[in-house]
């Protein structure tokens, strides 16, 4: 594979910035400060890399991430003194350790959201502090624990945890970039970005965000058991220390969080303060002083963080062409059509659906069905529960009664990423793209089933980024691929959320007001790339207020008042029903049986 | 059995003034959705400034709650001008790392003026009690629990009877609906936080007789104080004065029973519970953001 130009501008500028690293202890190999703040510096990569992950991927803010150094630390120092074996060999047990909290908090807390997990990692870091200091017999309590020094020559010094720990700063780098560029990196960026839309799409949003919590842990475990050693001495306040949680949130705030080198970049600049506020002040007072101040300035005037912000302003001195937008053929697959002298069969079944708003009944007994390979209206005047039951059917919502049937399936007590996982896709009134990801990366999201393997595929290359790009090149976005989605008008974030539910190779699509607040020929442009996908055998719901548009493509029609279905038939003879006219105009329009003109 | 009702009564007076330390972070929650994780560092400010009172003027500690609610309920206003407004609408996680780097400048405050040193109020009614058959009152923590009631009532009175407090309350259950009513949420927003702030103000007085207290003992603070707010659930002024009686008393009982030294694991144990089993907590509904169509 040939890399651009600037790719390889970057790999030097990576490999020179390694080399000189790697060589910086050898060449100055009597500076023993220099490279104790170099240990720390790897150290605080490695920490900030991880609260990365959860923080700056995923969108969940944790102020205990320093909990896991001291797990790590304790296991490893434990272990060693235990077993009599080098702390360098069990630093990855330290790891695991921590890996195995994280997934058994991380399972626990999984159903809350952001501030619910801002405490409970503050709760963490306590709780663990204080195990340590009143589990004495085990830990040392406050007199914490001595491990033996190093056994290696004494010429050799610091040089096996500068090269250990400034692996593990590398190898956060790479976990990073590579979890960034997998379908588990875009579920969590799409986690960050709208939950409720990632449930929808496939992603299975507990299991992302426990994997997410175990992988921002599980290095800063393994660099526990490193610094430990490199210490020598542990004790509970120096290794479950809020202040060290602050340096992580800190650097990875200040570099840019969700990048890949915003924390490498932060980290480097924190440890000069952490150095100076050490050396200027020996009262703790004024070191807590700047931090507080440096973090609170950056929160309030630098949220955004370094990184980001330079590429803002540079990609705002470069104009870009606006492309045109345009479309190619695509083959959806799906089962074997309909027979044309049967009547095809039943695809979906809500049976009395029921739900309710404090005491406003959304949708009370609402029935009806889906024939495969339908194409059917849902209309009713404003009120009437569409987009509830639409919601209902998805699982963005929990019903209160009834049930949904798929293919004979009952689906109404699954979760949403299941049902997407069964063939329901769906598009927003408000289209709810994910905005900070570009358009390719919004329709390579969705999830087609939860495995494991699956987690790993590259989403930037391969297979899911190839069918992506064919979806955008049917919807005629492709060349708009790169734009981030936030960037495009209405009409377009339209046809790339279409593009995203035909990801998931949906059997059923439910659109809610497609052509609500487009233009004309964008209208247009949406019916023909949906009576095309009709004709390849896909069915659709959708809701609509656009009468022409609705007698024109949808047959049936559905008609719903007051939370339930009043009519069901072709458009002829939905334009006579009675019942429908007075749903519409009001009680006694509908005896006088006038038409109504649309 | 004395001993146990004696260790009931203790955790229950400790418990009120928990309730009204309780009070103002959950109301400050509820309207604005801030976790001040400041609260516990305004606290042991105003616990220090009182200290500061007695030694140089001889005011009585809980005499100074008139000085110090008055002057935390603007410290409150300025922090919230200054700071908090300007991130209104950021995302919750962004307001909270503002908050904690207001704790740890407080914290870094505090220890260049008073030094990392233990300091206490000693009234002279500091060790004794009121008597009543086999069992005893301190007198401190009677006229703690008494004060915080008599300021939580005032709270309750501000909040029920007048157009500020129906303000307040309207924001804390529909922000925009009030907005369209009529209320304007930005006043709403800073006198809601300054009173959040004020409640410190009250607290942190009668703490300074109870505690000894020194600048980093404020992460302990925050953390019994989320312990408290989440059981009861988070936004719920009642479920928070439910959940300082709950954990006062649980408090006590640990301490008696177990070990001091495991006592603060209670709170510990109680946020990880409960957010495991109800995240709601007690009587708030908030926490668990059910998705909203």
């Amino acid at each position: 594979m040939r890399v651009p130009a600037a790719g390889r501008l970057r790999l030097a500028a990576i490999a020179l910035g390694g080399l000189a690293l790697a060589a910086y202890p050898l060449l100055r190999s009597d500076d023993l400060y220099g490279q104790s703040v170099m240990i720390f510096a790897f150290l605080l990569v490695v920490m900030a890399g991880g609260w990365n992950i959860m923080a700056g991927f995923t969108g969940y803010v944790s102020l205990g991430q320093s909990a896991f150094l001291g797990i790590g630390a304790y296991t490893v120092a434990l272990l060693s003194l235990h077993l009599g074996l080098n702390p360098l060999l069990l630093a990855p047990l330290g790891g695991v350790a921590a890996a195995v909290v994280a997934a058994v908090l991380g399972a626990t807390v999984m159903r809350t959201r952001e501030h619910a997990f801002v405490i409970i990692t503050i709760a963490l870091l306590f709780l663990f502090q204080t195990l340590a200091l009143n589990l004495a017999g085990l830990t040392g309590g406050s007199d914490g624990l001595t491990l033996p020094l190093p056994t290696w020559d004494r010429d050799i010094q610091n040089l096996p945890f500068y090269y250990a720990m400034g692996g593990l700063a590398a190898l956060s780098v790479v976990e990073s970039w590579w979890i960034r560029r997998t379908k588990l990196g875009t579920g969590l960026v799409a986690i960050r970005e709208d939950e409720d839309k990632a449930a929808v799409i496939g992603v299975r949003t507990p299991a992302y965000k426990v994997l997410s919590f175990v992988a921002s842990a599980v290095l800063i475990g393994v660099a526990g058991g490193v610094y430990a050693y490199f210490l020598t001495f542990i004790d509970p306040r120096g290794m479950f220390d809020i202040l060290v949680s602050v340096q992580i949130v800190l650097a990875a705030l200040l570099g840019g969080r969700g990048t890949i080198w915003g924390p490498v970049l932060g980290a480097f600049a924190v440890v000069p303060l952490n150095e100076a506020a050490n050396s200027i002040a020996a009262a703790e007072g004024l070191r807590l002083l700047a931090f507080g101040l440096a973090l609170g300035a950056v929160v309030l005037f630098l949220p955004l963080g370094a990184i980001p912000t330079v590429r803002a302003w540079w990609s705002r001195r470069q104009r870009r062409q606006v492309p045109a937008e345009r479309r190619r053929p695509l083959t959806v697959t799906q089962p074997a059509g309909p027979e044309p002298d049967r009547p095809a069969p039943m695809l979906l079944a809500a049976d009395g659906l029921a739900r309710r708003f404090g005491g406003v009944n959304a949708v009370d007994a609402c029935s009806f069905t889906i024939r495969q390979g339908s194409l059917t209206g849902l209309i009713g005047p404003n009120g009437s529960g569409k987009t509830t039951t639409f919601n209902l059917v998805t699982g963005v919502l929990r019903c209160d009664g009834g049930t949904v049937r798929l293919d004979g399936r009952r689906i109404d007590r699954l979760p949403p990423w299941e049902r997407a996982h069964l063939g329901l896709g769906r598009t927003f009134q408000i289209t709810r793209l994910f905005p900070r990801m570009t358009v390719v990366e919004n329709v390579v999201a969705p999830l087609r089933r939860f495995s494991w393997p699956n987690l790993a595929a590259d989403a930037v290359s391969g297979p899911e980024a190839r069918r992506a790009t064919e979806l955008l090149d049917f919807v005629g976005m492709a060349p708009f691929a790169d734009h981030p989605a936030g960037q495009l008008s209405f009409g377009q974030q339209k046809l790339v959320e279409l593009a995203q539910a035909l990801m998931l190779e949906p059997r059923l699509v439910l659109l809610d007001e497609p052509a609500g607040g487009v233009n004309p020929g964008m209208v247009e442009h949406l019916a023909e790339l949906i009576r095309e996908l009709r004709r390849q055998g896909l069915t659709f719901i959708v809701v609509e207020h656009n009468m022409p548009l609705v007698l024109d493509l949808c047959d049936p029609i559905l008609v719903m008042a007051g939370g339930r279905v009043i009519a069901e038939g072709s458009p002829a003879a939905i334009q006579r029903d009675p019942a429908v006219l007075d749903a519409y105009l009001g009680e006694g329009w509908g005896k006088a049986s006038r038409r109504v003109e649309v | 059995m004395t001993h146990a009702v004696q260790t009931v009564i203790l955790g229950l007076l400790i418990g009120g003034v928990y309730a009204l330390l309780a009070a103002g972070l959950t109301l400050v929650f509820g309207v604005m959705n801030i976790v001040n994780v400041a609260q516990g560092a305004l606290l042991v400010l105003a616990a220090l400034l009182t200290f500061e009172l007695w030694r140089r003027f001889g005011l009585d500690p809980i005499a100074a709650v008139v000085v110090t609610t008055p002057a935390m309920f603007a410290l409150g206003w300025v922090i919230y001008r200054l700071f908090v407004a300007r991130i209104r609408t950021a995302p919750v996680s962004m307001t909270v790392l503002l908050m904690f780097a207001l704790a740890i400048t407080i914290e870094g405050v505090m220890g260049l003026t008073w030094k990392n040193v233990f300091r206490s109020v000693t009234p002279s009614y500091g060790n004794q009690s009121f008597h009543l058959g086999p069992l005893f009152f301190p007198k401190a923590q009677v006229y703690g629990c008494v004060t915080a009631v008599v300021v939580l009532g005032a709270l309750y009175l501000l909040l029920t009877r007048t157009w500020t407090g129906r303000a307040i309350r309207a924001a804390s259950e529909n922000l925009q609906g009030s907005e369209l009513v009529g209320v304007n949420i930005r006043g709403v927003a800073a006198l809601t936080f300054a009173i959040g702030v004020a409640t410190t103000g009250a607290g942190g007085s009668v703490l300074s007789v109870l505690y000894a207290v020194f600048p980093a003992s404020h992460y302990l603070w925050i953390s019994r104080l989320l312990g408290i707010v989440v059981l009861g659930g988070m936004g719920s002024v009642p479920g928070a004065l439910a959940g300082a009686l709950i954990l006062g008393v649980a408090e006590a009982l640990t301490a008696t029973y177990v070990s001091t030294r495991w006592a603060v694991v209670v709170f510990y144990v109680v946020i990880l519970a409960v957010l495991l089993v109800r995240p709601q907590g007690l009587a708030g509904s908030k926490l668990r953001e059910d998705v909203a169509g």
